[in-house]
């Protein structure tokens, strides 16, 4: 069987497969309209008639909450609490604006509904669910033609009753609807009721994107990217869409994984700078995950990789700010009008001080397939340059030294501020403009190596192909360590989530023993409001306080500890890797690698610096810096004192040095 | 020293990161509600004379104070290295008894400290005549336990003596020997990250740009100020009362804009009263400081500069500049906001085009303090709770939010009701409550909590009298109201009140609507 990893992407849609010998990518145009389209184009060319399963990162869901355009939704919450989702939790996200407003909840005060009934914190039911409520806010849902209904009342997860059946009245009525002890079991309610909101709100558009791509290719034969960096299987995707809302930079961060791990490298950083922000995450061996996470100001409570961002890109603007500091972004030049040095824009970019220095190469653009204007900038630059008492070349390094500062401490953010020593890790960057930054920002962070993969550009499609299957299980259960029955209580609780996923995998169609369960527990001190997740080993409270020490630098012996939440992971591992290995190591250059020579600034000095075709480096080829290695899509700069070697698999691996 | 403006922005962004690292290990690891669920907590670093260099976007209602705190403990006590002193006093660096600040020194080898890094963070208990130590008290001795600059820690270990001494004067004891460890973590990372920075860079590169950062804020503000127009700007509001029998209490404003500088003119506000609501002048400081904020652009530092082109000028033993032994309590959670809706009617004049009408004006403070009966130990629950934002001249207020002076979280109710005898009958917004007009009021919030034991109430709430205002012909928001509910029965409260409730009773707060602006059409 042939299998397909798919990235639906805004310009491509890229494919990656595996071949005989290796790999295969292709590129197909995405169809914005009907993102389908081009998936069904691309298989058909891969595997016209053959057996084929895809994993597939889809927007689908994510464009929907961030256009606006989910399906007509309803919430049902406990009476007194209808207006849950526009309080929020009453705080603003700016301090100092004095017109500040949240965005509008994805559903409307007037489709939100309040149910007499109360579950009590200890699980009990204190009021009955009112059934004649719950009738006529069925009637009122019919005549308003709702057409998808989430569920959210207070302590369900403690007492699911009244919430089932809630659940068995839509049914009867036929509506569509998301129950919230289904899809996350765990306690604060503003951040449990969005999270199902949101999942009412794109289920319907996600299940029809699922039916007809379905239709198409043939039942279950198709998984989807979650955000926690696995894969679902279609029907699970599709009632539960709000997985998938954070995938789209997942699958790099997956794919980083896996061919780290390849390489023989488990603790990384990755860097994925586009056009208008830059995407970090920390991986040591395992990926990070964190239990919440928030989409354009709403929470979302769903187990997500924890990926860091900040608005600085190839395309964010730098200018002088009344105050006579250099800034750069967040706001961004984006595609129009785009850079300087791209024809029509106005204002300096991060692009045009790289161009500037000499580190992009005009002539390579692309290919060389794109006409760019380098003379332009000058002028811009030269103006600028006079207000903030420099000189044009050494603005144009200020640029990228503020741009690296901006990324270096998004990264210090993930690393040292989590008790992680950056020089245990090696920066992996595949964005389109990181090439230009890693060797530089590497060296802020002291970080030793920099790896840039062969393909940078289809990283995320491979990351979706070699994902696992993950599907994550959750109960708030708020115990005290040193309560009697602590441990039954949990292995029992547990034990009920792995029947739970061990029926959902086998029913998917996975053989019982390829299933590995890991659980988790999140605990904390008693009377603290974070929770530290680690492993449910023996030795949990231990390792609870061994944790806190290092994130926080104390530990309590005195305090009680509290479990809060009990977490399950199932995981079905996919196949071993084989990426193709070239076997003769030289450290001759091929014909037509070197390119020529340049002049581009370092330090404030004109280096004549080597360029290099990077499809023609080999295995064992050895570059010292100051270099520039061009490709397609992205441009990779060896500063002096940096030395560049290509490995076995074709990675650039550059020791920063400097 | 060449001065670059590039290295200029690597240490903005490096140094105020250093106090936001600070914030997420005390918010992360602390016991209080009001700072784990509250944010009600600030970090700043420090030149070795005391002037802010940065301070992290945590509560505006710090702004001004924390170098107060600063400059208060290199007065009066010599720290050494590993060294840490703390305060909470009034009247010397501090704003409430709730709030307890902790200043420890950054030495990098001149023998000298070269660098202080503070944080200050609201204990749920202080001591004093209520629990939550925010009462209706006539005096500071009553308000809870007055802790002068004194040193907390010395060569690294805590001072046992000093700290028992606090620990039995609180109600809470556990709780703040938990806070004090969180805080104490939180400057050794400030003092860590920032001898990383001097490490790298060289100690006189990093004060050079300090002190560049403190220009930079200087000029920005002054950018700010010259946009407004010059001119003499007045306005005058009052407080509802103190809790104590004075009522109609004044707060009023002459604000002169001279090109880039101005003078902030109260001396014409009140005169000390008895009841809480008397403002220190930390308090007074930090509220021009967050109008001045609110009006300059987002990246402009919260450092000394900003003050530099300011004029504050107070009467002293007057109730925006309260002098000892002034009950002081609720001058930092009401008196704060109405300090700001007064600034700001005055600089609608201005920028009518700008200012919004008037916010909810107040915090809605509610403590319940009582013995848990389901869990065996006394406990001390404090919220605060938002409401309606003023409509502007673009502009519809917001719903339901906290404005102004503060910004902390609610309480979830399912975190509520697994720790406290309380259940929340009802949370929802306060519909119509808004000033209507061209540009309609945000609308407030009630809430309802059921008491599940016996237990004393004790509520700071002001614009239960006075609403807050419309601007251009919008009506004012309607004022808040306070309401108990026993067997049914309705019973209005006023604005400050204490009161022993029993199992079963509801307290119903209705918070008030943000004014509205411009005529209906």
């Amino acid at each position: 069987m042939l299998e397909i990893g798919v990235d639906t992407g805004g310009t491509f849609t890229d494919f990656i497969y595996r071949k005989e010998s290796g790999w295969g990518v292709l590129k197909v145009l995405s169809t914005s309209g009907d993102p389908g389209q081009a998936v069904l184009k691309g298989i058909d060319l891969i595997a016209p008639g053959k057996d084929f399963r895809i994993v597939h990162g889809s927007t689908v869901a994510t464009n929907a909450l961030l256009e606006r355009k989910g399906a007509k939704t309803a919430l049902i919450t406990n009476k007194g609490f209808e207006d849950i989702l526009e309080i929020g939790r009453q705080n603003r996200l700016k301090l100092y604006s004095l017109t500040y407003k949240n965005e509008p909840p994805v559903i409307r005060g007037d489709y939100c509904f309040g149910i007499p009934g109360r579950i009590t914190a200890q699980g009990e039911e204190d009021e009955p669910l009112n059934l004649e409520a719950c009738e006529a806010v069925i009637q009122r849902m019919l005549e308003l033609e709702v057409d998808s209904v989430a569920v959210s009342l207070l302590f369900s997860f403690l007492n699911p009753k009244h919430e089932i059946i809630m659940g068995q009245m839509l049914s009867n009525a036929g509506f569509s609807y998301s129950l919230s002890h289904e899809i996350i079991a765990e306690f604060r309610e503003y951040e449990r009721t969005s999270t199902i909101a949101i999942n009412s709100y794109v289920k319907p558009l996600m299940e029809k994107y699922i039916n007809s791509l379905s239709k198409a290719t043939g039942e279950n034969n198709f998984s989807i990217m979650q955000s926690n960096g696995g894969q679902i299987s279609s029907s699970t995707a599709g009632k539960e869409p709000v997985r998938t809302i954070l995938s789209g930079p997942a699958g790099g961060v997956v794919g980083a994984q896996m061919l780290g791990r390849i390489c023989g490298i488990e603790r990384i950083i990755t860097l994925d700078m586009g056009g208008t922000s830059t995407d970090v995450c920390l991986i040591d061996r395992s990926l990070p995950v964190n239990y919440e996470g928030e989409i354009s100001g709403y929470p979302l409570k769903v187990p997500m990789i924890h990926i860091h961002t900040v608005g600085a890109g190839g395309g964010s603007i730098a200018s002088l700010d009344t105050g006579g500091a250099l800034k750069v972004g967040p706001e961004s030049a984006g595609a129009n009008p785009g850079p300087i040095c791209y024809g029509n824009g106005k204002e300096i970019t991060v692009t045009d001080a790289n161009m500037n220095l000499g580190r992009l190469r005009p002539e390579h653009f692309l290919g060389g397939n794109m006409k760019i204007f380098p003379q332009r900038i000058k002028p811009f630059l030269e103006e600028m340059a006079r207000y903030a008492g420099l000189g044009a070349d050494q603005l144009a390094e200020g640029i990228c030294t503020v741009t690296n500062s901006a990324m270096e401490r998004a990264v210090r953010v993930i690393s040292v501020e989590r008790g992680y020593d950056t020089r245990d890790f090696t920066l992996f960057s595949f964005g389109g403009a990181g090439g230009m930054h890693a060797v530089f920002l590497a060296r802020l962070l002291q970080i030793p190596k920099v790896l840039i993969p062969r393909d940078p550009g289809t990283l995320s499609a491979f990351g979706m192909l070699m994902a696992n299957v993950l599907r994550d299980y959750s109960l708030t259960v708020k115990l005290k360590v040193s309560d009697p029955g602590v441990h039954k209580r949990l292995l029992e609780e547990l034990m009920n989530l792995k029947q739970k996923g061990l029926e959902d995998l086998v029913e998917e169609g996975y053989p019982e023993e390829r299933i590995i369960f890991e659980s988790f527990l999140d605990m904390r001190y008693r009377g603290q409001s974070y929770e530290i997740t680690v492993p449910f080993k023996e030795k949990y409270e231990e390792e609870f306080r061994k944790k806190h020490l290092d994130l926080y630098g104390y530990e309590n012996r005195d305090r009680d500890v509290e479990i809060i939440t009990l977490r399950l992971r199932a995981r079905v591992f996919r196949g071993e890797i084989d990426i193709p290995e070239e076997e003769v190591k030289t450290n001759k250059l091929s014909p037509g690698a070197f390119l020529g020579q340049a002049d581009v600034v370092f330090s404030s000095k004109k280096w004549s610096t080597n360029l290099f075709d990077r499809s023609r480096l080999r295995y064992g080829n050895s570059i010292e810096g100051p270099a520039i290695i061009l490709e397609y899509s992205s441009t990779t700069v060896v500063p002096p004192q940096a030395l560049l070697k290509v490995d076995s698999i074709g990675n650039l691996i550059i020791h920063s040095g400097g | 020293m060449d001065f670059n403006p590039v290295l200029l922005e690597v240490f903005k962004n490096r140094l105020s990161s250093i106090a936001e690292e600070m914030g997420v290990v005390l918010y992360r690891t602390a016991f209080s509600p009001n700072i784990k669920e509250r944010r009600d907590f600030s970090c700043a670093l420090f030149q070795g004379d005391g002037e802010l260099i940065a301070q992290a976007a945590h509560i505006p209602v710090h702004l001004g104070s924390m170098p107060m705190s600063v400059k208060a403990i290199l007065q009066n006590i010599k720290l050494h290295e590993g060294d840490m002193a703390f305060l909470n006093d009034p009247f010397q660096g501090g704003t409430h008894l709730p709030d307890i600040t902790i200043v420890a020194p950054v030495f990098t080898g001149n023998g000298a400290a070269d660098f202080f890094v503070a944080c200050r963070a609201h204990h749920s208990d202080v001591g004093g005549m209520a629990a939550g130590s925010m009462p209706l008290a006539t005096s500071i001795f009553q308000e809870g336990l007055i802790i002068p600059p004194v040193k907390i820690v010395r060569k690294g270990e805590i001072i046992e003596d000093v700290m028992n001494i606090v620990l039995r004067n609180v109600r809470t004891p556990e709780e703040r020997k938990g806070d004090f460890a969180s805080q104490i973590m939180a400057n050794n990372v400030g003092i860590k990250r920032l001898a990383e920075v001097t490490k790298k860079y060289g100690l006189e590169t990093v004060k050079f740009y300090s002190q560049k950062l403190i220009d930079y804020a200087e000029e920005m503000t002054r950018v700010t100020i010259r946009r407004i127009p010059d001119g003499v700007y007045e306005y005058i509001d009052y407080l509802d009362d103190d809790g104590q029998g004075t009522e109609d209490i004044p707060l009023e404003v002459k604000i002169t804009i001279f090109d880039d500088e101005m003078e902030i003119d109260f001396q014409k506000s009140s005169q000390e009263v008895a009841g809480g609501v008397n403002a220190v002048y930390a308090i007074t400081v930090s509220a021009v400081l967050y109008v001045i904020s609110a009006l300059g652009e987002e990246r402009i530092p919260k450092n000394s500069g900003c003050l530099r082109p300011l004029r504050i000028v107070t009467q002293s033993g007057s109730v925006l500049h309260a002098e000892f032994p002034a009950a002081v309590a609720a001058g930092n959670v009401e008196t704060s906001q109405r300090i700001v809706d007064v600034l700001l009617g005055a600089l609608s004049r201005a920028l009518p085009e700008i200012i919004p009408a008037a916010s909810q004006g107040t915090m809605n403070n509610v403590t319940i303090g009582g013995w848990d009966g389901f869990r065996n130990i006394h406990f001390t629950y404090y919220e605060t709770i938002g409401g309606g934002t003023g409509a502007s001249k673009e502009e519809d207020g917001a719903n339901a939010l906290h404005s102004h002076m503060t910004n902390t979280m609610n309480t979830p109710a399912e975190a509520l009701e697994f720790d406290y005898p309380l259940r929340v009958e009802s949370y929802h917004v306060r519909r119509g409550s808004g000033g209507t007009g061209n540009r309609r009021g945000g609308d407030g919030i009630v809430r309802e909590l059921r008491l599940l034991t016996d237990a004393h109430v004790n509520v700071l709430s002001e614009r239960r009298k006075y609403p807050p205002y419309g601007l251009s012909g919008g009506e004012p928001g309607s004022p808040g109201k306070n309401i108990i509910i026993r067997d049914g029965q309705e019973m209005i409260k006023p604005g400050k009140f204490s009161a022993s409730l029993l199992k079963g009773d509801i307290l119903r707060i209705e918070t008030p609507g943000g004014g509205g602006f411009g005529k209906k059409q």
